[in-house]
């Protein structure tokens, strides 16, 4: 159609529908994407916007459920977006589209983020203008055959419009004076793609099929400390990122200290907060750290977990980072030059092998929307820490494997992710808190009767197949019996399961040991061998065990190390000299089991904040074999 | 009970309680939450018992010293609100000079006479923060605090929780804005080291961050004079622009006077 006649179609659409037509406008020098007030606004010869269009899908913060503390537990999901249409949406930004359906789409379908998407109608528009940052010539997303409704390419006095969708098909009927394309005009729309895509090279020495292997065997390279003492930190190359999609979640809470939102809101790799605990701990502490995990995440781990590489070539961090180290091709060529290696040239892009298709998902999950529950009992069993028995309130069992967690919610103060600590079966379920944080400090004030949400279980827990008939070792160190006791437990109670079962149990003082009556069970039991130990026991208090960090003890109980599975849960500093130890004596790595705290906030592999480089703990942990998750180097650093 | 409010003023423009005054009806919920026994801007009433003392103002006189002690024993929770109770404010770039150099530069000038008067008005003490001087409970950073922010921290309060302070860099707040960045059109800001939670309405309205609710917990300084020297500043420039509210973090690093 000739290009007034394509400004007419606009301006139809949008008097049928004002409030849902979005464009690309100006703002100041630069441009976003906007609700369109004329079609005289389309800045369709834009080189790139400030934000992508991912904010329409995963808004930069959203309201995610709804909660009325004075009702006993009611939460309510928010409500299904209405339907929008999205002009000029460049290719690259299409791919990345298409990456984020495949990475909130894959497993666990998120119903948030599906509900906008499929209401959501894409008119792509061809490159006219590139950005002097923008490399999606390099990246191989500069041309794309799929991720849009229609597309449309500006070859001069005429566009060419492509149908992707049914969808864009129908949407045409606002168009007057439509056409078939003459292959001369087809041709044109080809060249015009072919260009944009050419000057979209910014001399990538190593193609992104190649960055995987690059990462990999440059991990310690120099070069990340260089960039890194320039990086501010301010996580800017994160949130402008289209293929960036780590949330933080939040409570908030009205002055009428009774009604509230939980919100999600972006978050980023690249700041410090990113991996705190609510123990304080935070696992990326220095910036180094935080700015290398961000180009192995484009480069490395999406690719290993979705085939993908997550970065689409829009310049947009280059071009918003201040001191300019966030240039994915200035990363790639500076490891490339500072390397011995040259095996992998000449790579070719192949960013876009996305398995999933939005429109091919039936219905996604609540996934932030807990389950009501009520506390059956607690117990205080020390000054810090507290058992709560929970029921679900669908009287259903909570159905966990020994090792998983669960989300705990208390409205309008948040959600911790708290180990079951009881074994598998029973339609109650226990955990144990301690004291660190706002989630778990109420926690602590909780009465039999209470309410609180429940989301899980999640992750991986301990095989007991693979456990069965084998001799076992368990060693568990301050809180890490807890989660460790949900196996211990069935372990106790199927006994004949098993052969050997020995048991180092150790903390920090005598009045921090959980447990107590069960651990003077196990003295009762003769099929078990067991000891325990204090780094240290103040005066005046009663101790019979040992007295040392839990590695004194490991030599003094009789087990075959080459025949025994050692299940090792502890603070992270405990996993390093215990499974040095167990090593030394020949046990081998595949013989140990260890289960690892990271922030797990959103348990189904979405948020982004529990990995370790590029594994999720949440969903693939938190129970590793030594042996799988040893390589990865942030995991006993 | 509801607890009992008092808000007190020191070297200030009273402008961070003015903040509060203009949460308009939101007041109503405020009031619901706790009893206000003193708020100068607003009621003439006044009571010395009260749990919650929020402090606007820098404390610099030695009376002010003596007053904020007292009030501190008074309260069970002491609140600094804004940058002057935060960070020392503006009129902490002060204490660059010496009180006589300031009595010379801001009264000599036009009376000469003046400043040979013994009237204690004209005195150039060196201003703190408050929690230099007494424990303070909870901050609300800003020039002026944002008024939702405070209301988000009474919350907080209320139930027991950690504060909702951001500790991320403004930059954060601003890329949510999509806003151009000011150092892409040639202007300067303290956003990549200025703490959050002013939702970066300086940056917004086309002005650089000055940095009114102090640094992050970590900034990356160095980093921040590498970027400012790239964009042409000298070392004098620099340090000037760091400096109008976060002259304390110089202070600081120069072990006080």
């Amino acid at each position: 159609m000739s290009k007034n006649e394509w400004m007419a179609f606009v301006e139809r659409l949008i008097s049928d529908h004002p409030a849902d037509v979005f464009g690309v406008k100006a703002k100041g020098e630069k441009f976003v994407f906007d609700l369109l007030d004329t079609a005289s606004e389309l800045r369709l010869d834009y080189d790139t916007t400030i934000l992508p269009p991912k904010k329409f899908f995963l808004p930069v913060c959203e309201p995610m459920l709804k909660f009325d503390l004075s009702k006993p537990f009611e939460v309510t999901s928010s409500a299904v977006p209405t339907p929008k249409v999205i002009i000029g949406v460049h290719p690259y930004d299409i791919a990345a589209i298409k990456q984020m359906d495949t990475y909130f789409l894959d497993t666990h379908a998120d119903a948030s983020y599906l509900d906008k998407r499929k209401n959501t109608l894409i008119i792509g528009h061809n490159v006219v203008n590139v950005s002097d940052k923008a490399f999606f010539g390099d990246m191989g997303t500069g041309d794309v055959d799929s991720g849009y409704d229609l597309m449309v390419t500006d070859i001069g006095e005429d566009v060419v419009i492509d149908i992707g969708t049914e969808a864009g098909e129908e949407l045409l009927g606002y168009a007057s004076d439509l056409r078939d394309s003459s292959d001369d005009e087809a041709e044109m729309a080809y060249g015009i793609r072919q260009g944009a895509c050419e000057s979209a090279t910014r001399g990538l020495q190593i193609g992104p099929k190649g960055w995987n292997d690059l990462l990999s065997t440059n991990y310690d390279s120099q070069v990340w400390q260089e960039q890194a003492d320039k990086c501010l930190g301010c996580g800017s190359c994160t949130l402008v990122c289209p293929t960036c999609f780590c949330y933080d979640v939040f409570d908030d809470l009205s002055l009428n200290m009774n009604t509230g939102d939980r919100f999600r809101t972006w978050d980023g790799c690249l700041l410090k907060g990113f991996t705190a605990v609510g123990s304080g701990e935070i696992f990326r502490e220095k910036i180094v750290d935080r700015y290398r995990h961000r180009f192995n995440r484009k480069g490395k781990y999406i690719p290993d977990s979705l085939g993908f590489v997550a970065c689409v070539g829009c310049g947009r961090c280059s071009s918003q980072c201040v001191p300019d180290i966030a240039d994915p091709v200035n990363l790639m060529n500076a490891l490339y030059e500072a390397s011995d290696y040259d095996e992998y040239a000449d790579q070719e892009a192949d960013p876009l092998t996305t398995s999933i298709e939005a429109a091919d998902v039936g219905s996604g999950e609540e996934l932030h929307l807990p389950m009501p529950a009520t506390v059956t009992r607690v117990q205080m069993m020390t000054e810090t820490e507290i058992l709560l028995e929970i029921q679900l309130d669908s009287g259903e069992p909570l159905g966990h494997d020994p090792g998983q967690f669960v989300e705990v919610s208390i409205m309008g103060i948040g959600e911790a992710p708290i180990s079951v600590s009881s074994p598998p079966g029973g339609d109650t379920f226990e955990i144990v808190v301690r004291k660190v944080g706002d989630v778990t400090g109420k926690l602590h004030a909780m009465q039999a009767g209470d309410k609180l949400g429940i989301r899980g279980p999640f992750g991986t827990g301990f095989d007991i197949g693979e456990l069965q008939g084998k001799n076992l070792l368990f060693i568990g160190g301050g809180l890490g019996i807890v989660p460790m006791r949900s196996l211990l437990n069935y372990v106790l109670d199927n006994r004949e399961e098993f052969e050997e079962v020995t048991i180092l149990y150790g903390c920090k003082e005598p009045c921090e040991l959980l447990f107590g009556e069960e651990v003077a069970q196990w003295d009762e039991r003769d099929d078990v061998q067991h000891m325990l130990t204090v780094d240290a026991c103040p005066e005046g208090e009663c101790w019979e065990g040992e007295i040392g960090v839990i590695t004194t003890i490991i030599p003094k109980v009789v087990f075959d190390p080459e025949n025994t599975i050692a299940i090792v849960v502890g603070p992270p500093i405990m996993y390093r000299f215990v499974n040095r130890d167990l090593l030394n004596l020949g046990m081998p790595e595949e013989n140990i089991i260890v289960s690892l705290e990271r922030r797990m906030k959103c348990g189904v592999g979405k948020c982004g904040h529990c990995q370790i480089n590029g594994i999720y703990v949440c969903k693939e942990g938190p129970v590793f074999n030594y042996k799988d998750i040893k390589e990865h180097p942030e995991a006993f650093s | 009970m509801k607890p009992r409010v008092a808000f007190f003023d020191f070297s200030s423009c009273e402008g961070c309680q003015l903040q509060v005054a203009n949460l308009e009806e939101a007041v109503i919920d405020v009031t619901k939450l706790v009893d206000i026994v003193s708020f100068r801007e607003v009621m003439k009433e006044h009571s010395d018992d009260y749990d919650i003392a929020i402090i606007e103002g820098s404390i610099a006189r030695p009376i002010d010293v003596e007053r904020i002690k007292k009030i501190r024993a008074n309260a069970s929770i002491l609140i600094a609100l804004g940058a002057c109770a935060h960070l020392g404010g503006v009129q902490r770039l002060g204490n660059q000079w010496t009180p006589e150099e300031n009595k010379q530069e801001v009264y000599a000038i036009a009376d000469p006479d003046i400043i040979t008067d013994a009237n204690p008005f004209f005195e150039q003490p060196r201003h703190r923060a408050v929690d230099e001087i007494v424990k303070v409970d909870a901050t609300i950073p800003g020039c002026p605090i944002d008024s939702n922010e405070f209301a988000r921290v009474l919350v907080a309060l209320l139930q027991g929780k950690a504060l909702p302070i951001p500790d991320y860099p403004v930059c954060v707040e601003c890329k949510k804005q999509e806003n151009e960045c000011l150092f892409t059109i040639g202007e300067f800001c303290m956003g990549p080291v200025a703490r959050a939670g002013c939702g970066a309405i300086c940056p917004t309205h086309g002005n650089g961050c000055e940095g009114c609710r102090g640094y992050i917990s970590d900034p990356h300084l160095s980093a921040q004079t590498e970027v400012l020297k790239k964009y042409g500043l000298t070392a004098e420039e620099i340090m000037h622009k760091k400096t109008m509210y976060t002259y304390r973090y110089i202070e600081e690093a120069q072990g006080g006077d």
